[in-house]
């Protein structure tokens, strides 16, 4: 039995040493290959060369969808802005719940799909949005709603938009430098006059293999990252609602839907309360968990049950 | 060497201004979530006329109801004026619990359920009330981090230097028999939604 304080307080503490773990892998890698193309290329960088241009080019199409988030996805998923009118269970909870956290009303939307899904985009919270699916509102009843509007609420407030799209960044700076590092192994590229037998050959070697590994690792790692946040909202559902049960009802009833969430593709999977890739089998193999954004449905209602 | 030391002053000056900031603004936005519970009552006080008004043929029988209600609306004004927390939760408290007689006729009474008005009010009289413990819940989260920060290490130093007290948030009764829990209080108690 943990008191949602404490699960909160290891949330943080756990986010922030796979956060920590992640960027001294980035650094870690960023150097390693930065050097084994230096020694191919043929001139010893000024360090940032390669850096530089990688993180431009990564960050470029990150930055777009980081500061543009909410429309490109919006866009993507075909919604419409919900009307309090016609949603007014749903407005008026995110209402609630943003006077309970203490930030403005996100625009909010609702997705024509009959399978029951919620998800939140924004880089901040006053450009911040939460789409809601016609199935979602259906299925749950006002509790329910509440505890995943609470969840997404605090994906809000955790900036975790923001983190998730850093991550991505540095993610395909590394997978960037590596690709460039294997395209001048393969075409043999132009050979040095350096001294091939000293930190040059060791820094290639190590090159090679970070080329090939680095890009794997850093996702499995921006993965983890995803699924703590994951926890963390959920925890932080339960300090903004105090009803777990709604949170674990909910999530056992989109568990259960049969039904896959047509407008979701892969880029947008992390951003969903629940993946929105059915698994068929229940109980996940921890290798098969390395792979998904969420931690699967048990774990997060067994972390859920022992707040209540 | 120099630079170190510079370097930490720098840092431990972005640290004392950020906490210092911590508490000024939490205590803004207490005073803002204060004023949301009274607005968020207010506009409670204020769906009562039409409510009463579209109910009022279905439930002539139930004057009791009506009374109860229009004192609860005055003690909601009258309070929300005031700017007073105690007086706000009282008359909250009021209206509260008149709302689950009122939701009690509705239920059993068909020909009112059917009714849209008052359906879509009763609606909106039950969501205003989520938010007004919303706004009480903002309120309590808000003074117990500021509180704890006040008295925690390191943080508690930058409190004393400017003086910063600590803050009452909701006033809740240290005795009395609200305090009291009845053993039929403890079971779970039958909700039909």
């Amino acid at each position: 039995m943990r008191n949602i304080y404490e699960v909160q307080k290891s949330n943080k503490l756990k986010s922030a040493v796979i956060v920590a773990l992640f960027v001294v892998f980035v650094a870690l890698a960023t150097y390693v290959l930065t050097k084994a193309l230096g020694v191919y290329v043929g001139y010893e960088p000024s360090e940032l060369g390669f850096v530089g241009v990688a993180l431009i080019l990564s960050g470029f199409s990150s930055f777009i969808g980081y500061y543009f988030s909410d429309q490109i996805i919006l866009g993507i998923s075909g919604a419409r802005p919900a009307d309090k009118k016609r949603d007014f269970t749903f407005y008026t909870v995110a209402e609630n719940i943003s006077i309970g956290a203490g930030i403005p009303i996100p625009k909010l939307y609702v997705i024509a799909d009959s399978a029951p899904n919620a998800f939140a985009t924004g880089r901040d919270p006053e450009h911040a949005a939460i789409c809601v699916t016609v199935g979602l509102l259906e299925k749950l009843d006002r509790t329910e709603l509440e505890g995943v509007i609470a969840h997404e609420m605090s994906h809000i407030r955790n900036y975790d938009t923001r983190l998730m799209s850093v991550v991505s960044v540095m993610v395909g700076l590394i997978a960037l430098l590596g690709d460039w590092l294997l395209r001048a192994t393969w075409f043999g590229g132009r050979k040095s006059d350096n001294d091939k037998g000293g930190a040059g050959s060791i820094f290639l070697v190590l090159g090679i293999v970070f080329a090939i590994l680095s890009p794997i690792i850093g996702q499995l790692i921006q993965l983890a990252i995803s699924r703590r946040r994951e926890f963390t909202a959920d925890a932080g559902s339960v300090s903004l609602t105090r009803q777990p049960s709604g949170l674990i009802s909910a999530l056992t009833k989109i568990s259960l839907d049969k039904e896959a969430l047509e407008v979701a593709n892969k880029a947008t999977a992390h951003l969903y309360i629940c993946s929105p890739f059915k698994n068929k089998k229940g109980e996940v193999s921890w290798f098969a968990n390395l792979f998904n954004t969420h931690p699967p449905i048990s774990d997060r209602i067994n972390v859920l049950k022992e707040m209540t | 060497m120099i630079y170190i030391i510079l370097a930490v002053l720098i840092i431990l000056v972005f640290w004392v201004i950020s906490v210092y900031n911590y508490f000024v603004s939490t205590k803004t936005r207490v005073d803002a979530s204060i004023q949301e519970i009274g607005n968020q009552l207010k506009r409670q006080s204020e769906l009562i006329p039409n409510l009463e008004a579209s109910a009022k043929g279905y439930l002539s029988h139930e004057k009791g109801i009506f009374e109860e209600l229009t004192s609860a609306r005055k003690a909601i004004s009258s309070a929300v004026e005031s700017g007073s927390l105690e007086k706000m939760a009282d008359a909250g408290k009021m209206l509260s619990e008149v709302l689950p007689k009122i939701q009690v006729v509705v239920e059993s009474n068909p020909e009112i359920k059917g009714n849209e008005v008052v359906k879509n009010l009763m609606d909106e009289l039950r969501d205003t009330s989520d938010k007004v413990m919303y706004a009480r819940r903002l309120l309590i989260d808000l003074t117990a981090d500021y509180n704890v920060k006040m008295v925690s290490f390191p943080s508690n130093v930058i409190a004393g230097i400017f003086h910063f007290g600590k803050l009452k948030g909701l006033e809740t009764p240290v005795d009395g028999d609200e305090l009291k829990v009845k053993s039929d209080e403890m079971k779970t108690p039958k909700v039909n939604l």
